[in-house]
């Protein structure tokens, strides 16, 4: 379990910089592509409930580290989206025993979820720069930065699981089912 | 719910709390040790991009070369296709003679930089440069090219600093429109398209004749950013009720900038 969990936030620490060097999708409005959720969502389905708020934390700060251009002046404080990206892994934390005991369509559909979840830190990260900036405004191009990367995701979300599935067969980790204590 | 759960979780919880009470002062360090980590992988990660791109350029070359074997047969193509490479390293000569110029002509103490990483981020436009405190480069310090503001460096590690561009909406500048006695607030908008960016200059009067093409620069008040320095040139003039609003196409290409310079002084 240590061994996948390590490998997990490797993978969203290398997942978090190589996005920042894929261009966006233009006919998407410019959507990006984002590739860290998927993993901490499939973390978050497979690991045991302190793994997966060790993943979140990780993936949360990472994330705020290397996109939000901290200033003395800023309005977005590093470490919030930890508490946004928390709120999405326990949705699919709560999955885990349908993932485990699914079959294959099952967890298609679980990966499908996954990408649903994925344009929620985008929303909160929206939500909360406009209420400190007391501008709230909307139009299209919004609406496509945050819910552009969850439309990719449907088509990414599947692959990451698959690859993420043969490497846990790879390291030999069986993912369990957190029990209650028996009375 | 088990003990080693309800553990982690009140861990989790005192550590969340932890970061997000850390004075600010304190996060930029964090930030910036971050920084000097990661660089490394983006001083590497910019000239690998930069040796694929060599590989397929000299793929291309070679495509070139078949092409042009095929044509030699005729004189025409033969010149048609050294031209567009004399071209080509014309362009590449005048680019770098411009920045030579500027660096030259400049009141300005200028150190050059290269764009190492470019933030993709939905709400946040900055990028990273491969200079850092170990070159005298410093918080607040204006960053351009001799094209016109590029933003400002928001963060400093020993080999690396982040730049917050001018088409963040985070990032106000001070400016004024050539030929007007106006002055406003200029910064970007949310909702613009990295591509094409739009930036906004606020707090202009309603009266004001500010017409498209006008040129706009900074001001230099407020200490930031020197005076003169071309920001970009009005699109488009509105009335609002208390204000008029001039929207502003940046002087510098954004997306494709890779040389800039830091201003680290006034010679």
């Amino acid at each position: 379990m240590i061994r996948f969990s390590l490998l997990l936030a490797l993978l969203v620490f290398l997942a978090s910089i190589v996005q920042r060097y894929i261009p966006p999708i233009i006919w998407l409005k410019e959507s990006a592509i984002l590739l860290a959720p998927a993993l901490l969502f499939y973390g978050c389905l497979t690991l045991p409930f302190p793994a997966v708020l060790g993943l979140t934390f990780f993936t949360g700060l990472t994330n705020d580290l290397l996109t939000v251009p901290f200033a003395q002046e800023s309005n977005y404080s590093i470490g919030t989206s930890i508490v946004l990206l928390l709120i999405p892994a326990l949705i699919m934390h709560g999955f885990s025993s349908t993932f485990l005991r699914g079959r294959w369509g099952t967890n298609l559909l679980l990966a499908e979820l996954a990408a649903v979840l994925t344009p929620f830190l985008l929303l909160g990260q929206y939500a909360i720069i406009s209420f400190e900036r007391r501008a709230f405004f909307y139009n299209d191009v919004i609406m496509w930065r945050i819910l552009g990367p969850g439309v990719i995701a449907i088509v990414i979300s599947p692959c990451v699981f698959l690859v993420l599935a043969y490497l846990s067969d790879l390291l030999r980790y069986e993912p369990q089912l957190d029990r209650p204590r028996q009375g | 719910m088990r003990g080693t759960s309800i553990a982690a979780l009140i861990t989790f919880v005192v550590l969340v709390v932890f970061v997000l009470i850390l004075p600010s002062g304190c996060k930029q360090q964090w930030q910036a040790a971050f920084l000097n980590t990661v660089s490394p992988i983006f001083h590497a990660t910019s000239a690998l991009t930069q040796g694929i791109g060599g590989v397929s350029g000299g793929f291309k070359k070679l495509d070139e070369l078949e092409k042009e074997n095929r044509e030699l047969r005729t004189e025409n193509a033969e010149l048609r296709t050294s031209n567009s490479l004399l071209k080509n390293l014309q362009s590449e000569v005048n680019r770098l003679n411009r920045a030579l110029g500027y660096r030259e002509r400049s009141p300005f103490n200028l150190l050059p930089a290269h764009v190492i990483s470019r933030e993709n981020a939905a709400w946040w436009n900055s990028c990273t440069i491969d200079r850092g405190s170990a070159d005298g480069v410093a918080i607040d310090m204006a960053v351009v090219t001799e094209a016109g503001l590029v933003g400002k460096i928001v963060n400093v590690s020993k080999n690396a600093a982040i730049v917050l561009l001018v088409s963040d909406e985070g990032l106000k500048v001070s400016v004024s429109i050539e030929g007007t006695q106006e002055q406003g607030i200029i910064s970007g908008t949310r909702a613009s398209s990295n591509y094409v960016p739009d930036l906004r200059i606020g707090f202009i009067s309603k009266t004001a004749d500010v017409k498209p093409g006008m040129k706009v620069f900074t001001s230099g008040t407020g200490g930031v950013f020197p005076s003169g320095v071309l920001v970009g040139t009005v699109k488009g003039f509105a009335i609002k009720e208390l204000e008029g609003v001039a929207t502003v196409e940046p002087a510098v290409d954004l997306t494709r900038v890779e040389d800039v310079f830091v201003i680290t002084g006034t010679r």
